[in-house]
């Protein structure tokens, strides 16, 4: 690997590790630290300056362990006190939507779980139906009555497709839910900004 | 607590002041600063914690960094000066320092 390589690897690598801090942070750190190395390598110690810097991931934690630092010293004015407040506002709408969005998928895969139950208890209500009349289809368990109206299309296959959806919506919630935290954390670190 | 992580402690805490009365004396990038530091390891100061310490200290207003570029077009750095807060808290740190030194000395100063 060239001294280049190493360089952009290394920057690269921090940039991922420091993704929670606001852009313009973040870019200022890595511009700085781009410079460290690239004067390192003209002085011919670029390995010894990768070596003191440390893991990417390591050096991350000590800006973020800084900016705690900082944090928990700061007197915030009336300015930072309600801008403190407009975040938490902010961080809640986006807690709400993640929690929303997350409930929406966890919901989907116990439904999808109870048709793969309700397959085996009572196979005659349970699978992928298509309504005769207007030919719309819904996944699940329908009323005994409307079973003369429509027609089950996967028969056997209704336990592995609802169990598969049934993990999918899972992920998928957990990703969301993830998703949300992450973004509640970037407010957070803009917040500290 | 072991050793190694008693004396972490303790240059952590002298760092920061370290670096405050570096920048007293001259403005200095961050590698102006390690190198000036480097005959001096105990002060603790590595290139993976000269530069976290150096941004805190700007988040806070002690220190201010601006890009250069050399007019001979080389590479650029940011160049840190202290500011009026930082010179402030230099003189608080400075003395806070002085007072305790010289009190862990007169204990210290017997032990074997």
């Amino acid at each position: 690997m060239t001294s280049n390589e190493k360089i952009e690897t290394y920057v690269r690598e921090l940039s991922r590790a420091l993704s929670s801090l606001e852009k313009n942070d973040r870019d200022d750190i890595l511009l700085e630290i781009r410079s460290h190395l690239e004067h390192r390598e003209d002085e011919n110690r670029l390995d010894e300056a990768l070596a003191s810097l440390g893991p990417a991931g390591k050096c991350a934690r000590g800006f973020f362990e800084e900016i705690r630092l900082q944090e928990a010293f700061t007197d915030g004015g009336p300015t930072k006190t309600i801008g403190a407040l407009l975040a938490l506002a902010s961080r809640r709408i986006t807690a709400a939507f993640g929690l929303l969005a997350a409930g929406i998928f966890y919901l989907m895969a116990a439904g999808f779980a109870l048709t793969a139950v309700a397959e085996v208890v009572t196979p005659e209500l349970a699978g992928l139906w298509v309504n005769a009349d207007n030919g719309t289809y819904f996944f699940g368990i329908i009323d005994s009555e409307n079973t003369a109206d429509a027609v089950e299309l996967l028969g056997g296959w209704t336990i592995p497709v609802a169990a598969s959806l049934a993990v999918l919506a899972l992920v998928c919630g957990q990703w969301l839910g993830r998703f949300f935290v992450h973004l509640m954390m970037r407010d957070r670190m803009k917040q500290r900004g | 607590m072991s050793i190694e992580s008693w004396s972490s402690q303790l240059r952590k805490g002298a760092a920061e002041l370290a670096v405050l009365a570096m920048l007293r004396k001259q403005e200095l990038s961050g590698i102006g600063l390690l190198d000036e530091l480097a005959q001096k390891p105990e002060i603790g100061l590595s290139d993976g914690s000269i530069y976290p310490l150096l941004n805190r200290l700007e988040r806070e207003g002690r220190v201010k960094g601006v890009w250069v570029t050399p007019k001979n077009g080389g590479r650029g750095q940011k160049i840190y000066s202290l500011t009026p807060k930082g010179r402030a808290a230099l003189k608080t740190m400075s003395a806070a320092w002085s007072g305790f030194k010289d009190q862990l000395s007169t204990i210290v100063g017997d032990a074997p």
